[in-house]
């Protein structure tokens, strides 16, 4: 009997990302998922919607001193600044270790607008790469990532070269660490950006007493986990109003609950970050998780759950 | 020791027990279905607290601990755990009842290498670092003459002394107070070991300028000196780079992955957090 109810209702958890098909709304985290066969042993890769790899800059880059990383109230502190293997070591040596049937985004990220477009030259091609995320936010590099995402007019430039770049679907990943995230959206839109994905680390400070300087060694760094959630729902659901190209949502996203609210909230499919650090079965468990919370509700199709937020009017 | 280190599962381990020792020291006993077993040096991971469909957000990290020993009982293999009460995750740990689930990654990290030398082997631990060493002395006796050397502040800051003395090995303490053994730090011990055993091959688990100065005395002796070092960890498992020591050779090595056991001289200690 039970098992009628079950074949009666399957739940369709397909959903289009600007132009990537997924089986699911559930992908990894950039810089969250390493190169993505690191969790192999943890998950099956092809139960997950996807993931995006690790920002790709042109050249292997070193990250900064230790320490990186700090604990904070639900959040976690990082200053790793991008650490990463560059962009042809990539595509030689870490894509091919990535089981077929994985849905691989790239991110790129650069410290000048015309390096980011060739990093998406070199990615755009490249059998297996699903889409670019251009990573317009990074919190903690002090000669990049910040000012594109910050500046509306250098966002516009940015986006106009990369899409110029590549043929891909281009996803824009955008900085909290603004006013008005509404006209961010609207510019990557205008662009010509396919998505955006949202939010990235918030830009913060922890402090020792004792030693009266930062936990971090570069003093600055990015905070992540469920501390950020309720500030990545609302900057999810102002960019939603905002916009009509599809959105990734991200920000301390810990379980399948966690995921069907950034739906509600505007998001066609989510990323988990931080929570795959402490357990890296998590996307997994979360995918599987909205399925069967969208069953027990008789939901037939998560898309439908979709930018279905009651927002009161004023 | 095995050519390979075993890899990684993750799974929600079973509390057999978790006693207090005295003092903040606790033993942790889990039962681990489907345990690949471990080399001596390695560790895992543990969030305790609320696991299932909402975990644990604060503290946020899971905690490592190295694998103290295995053993098997009538219903699995088991791993215990020693522990120093001391921060947020680690008196969440102290909460935990047996019956309970902690979430567990490991076997991670790679563990201590056999001495290439065919002398003695000398053992420096000091403060949680004492686990680290336990298995690496045990199964180091099987082959050649073993000297452990513990430290601690006083006596009550000694863990797993009873284990040790039941190893065949030589055992020895130092405490800065005088209460337990010789009255001194544990490197002084070390230095007079070396002295009487040149070929010796040193290892040292403890607080970094325990270590540094191991590796100082172990260069000057011309003996060589693997570290364990214990560095805060996010993931355990090279993803979130967090957890990055400053290396001779320059850049930097991830303490869970590339190690956490180092050869001595490979590690920038002057620029170590
Ligand atoms: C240690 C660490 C490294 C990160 N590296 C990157 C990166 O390389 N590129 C990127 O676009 N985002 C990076 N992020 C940001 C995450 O992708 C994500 O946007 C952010 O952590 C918020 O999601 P969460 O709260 O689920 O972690 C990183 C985050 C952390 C914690
Ligand atoms: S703790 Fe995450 S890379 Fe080492």
């Amino acid at each position: 009997m039970s098992a009628d109810i079950d074949a009666v209702l399957e739940v369709d958890t397909r959903v289009d990302l600007a132009g990537i098909a997924l089986r699911n709304p559930v992908l990894a985290a950039s810089g969250t998922f390493g190169y993505g066969s690191e969790f192999a042993p943890f998950l099956d890769l092809r139960k997950i919607g996807g993931f995006v790899a690790k920002s790709l800059t042109l050249e292997p880059r070193v990250g900064n001193p230790p320490p990186r990383i700090a604990e904070a109230a639900s959040g976690l502190l990082n200053s790793i600044s991008l650490e990463n293997v560059g962009v042809e070591a990539f595509i030689h040596e870490k894509l091919p270790a990535i089981p077929e049937g994985v849905v691989v985004v790239t991110s790129a990220f650069e410290t000048e607008i015309d390096r980011y477009a060739e990093v998406c030259r070199r990615l755009t091609g490249v059998p297996r790469i699903a889409g670019i995320e251009i990573n317009a936010s990074c919190p903690h590099v002090k000669s990049g990532g910040i000012e594109f995402g910050q500046d509306p007019q250098v966002l516009r430039q940015l986006v106009r070269s990369v899409r110029r770049a590549t043929t891909l679907p281009l996803l824009v990943k955008l900085s909290p660490n603004v006013t008005s995230i509404a006209e961010m959206a609207r510019v990557c839109e205008g662009e010509g950006a396919d998505g955006l994905s949202l939010i990235n680390a918030v830009q913060a400070l922890e402090v020792d007493v004792e030693r009266r300087r930062p936990v971090l060694a570069n003093g600055l760094g990015g905070l992540s986990g469920p501390a950020i959630r309720p500030i990545a729902l609302r900057m999810v659901w102002q960019a939603a109003e905002a916009v009509k190209i599809p959105i990734c949502g991200i920000g301390g996203i810990d379980s399948a609950q966690d995921a069907v609210k950034f739906l509600l909230c505007g998001a066609s499919a989510v990323q988990v970050g931080t929570r795959n650090y402490l357990n890296p079965s998590a996307a997994q468990e979360i995918a599987e998780g909205m399925q069967a919370w969208a069953k027990g509700r008789g939901i037939t199709r998560l898309a439908d759950l979709v930018g279905t937020l009651e927002m009161p009017r004023r | 020791m095995p050519a390979a280190d075993p890899s990684a599962i993750r799974i929600l381990a079973e509390v057999v027990a978790n006693c207090c020792e005295g003092g903040a020291h606790h033993r942790l006993t889990l039962r681990v279905p489907g345990w690949p077993g471990f080399a001596p040096g390695q560790f895992v991971m543990l969030s305790p607290g609320p696991v299932g469909a909402v975990p644990r957000s604060d503290p946020l990290l899971p905690r490592p601990m190295a694998v103290f020993r295995e053993h098997a009982d009538e219903r699995g293999p088991c791993l215990e755990v020693l522990y120093k009460r001391s921060g947020r995750g680690t008196h969440l740990l102290a909460a935990a009842v047996a019956g309970e689930s902690i979430a567990l990654v490991g076997p991670l990290g790679s563990g201590f290498r056999a001495p290439s030398a065919p002398g003695a082997a000398l053992l420096v631990a000091g403060g949680t670092g004492i686990a680290s060493v336990f298995e690496l002395a045990r199964t180091l006796a099987d082959e050649r003459a073993v000297s452990v050397l513990l430290g601690a502040r006083r006596a009550e800051d000694l863990m797993g002394e009873a284990d040790f003395a039941e190893l065949h090995v030589n055992l020895e303490i130092a405490t800065e107070d005088g209460s337990r053994g010789t009255r001194g730090l544990v490197t002084d011990l070390l230095e007079k070991r070396l002295a009487a055993e040149p070929g010796a091959t040193v290892y040292a688990c403890g607080p970094t300028p325990m270590m540094q100065r191991c590796v100082e005395i172990a260069a000057a002796h011309g003996a060589a000196c693997s570290v364990s070092l214990e560095n805060n960890m996010a993931c355990g498992f090279g993803v979130c780079l967090g957890c990055a020591a400053p290396r001779t050779s320059g850049g930097f090595a991830l303490v869970c992955c590339d190690g956490p056991v180092f050869d001595g001289r490979d590690i920038v200690w002057s620029q170590l957090p």
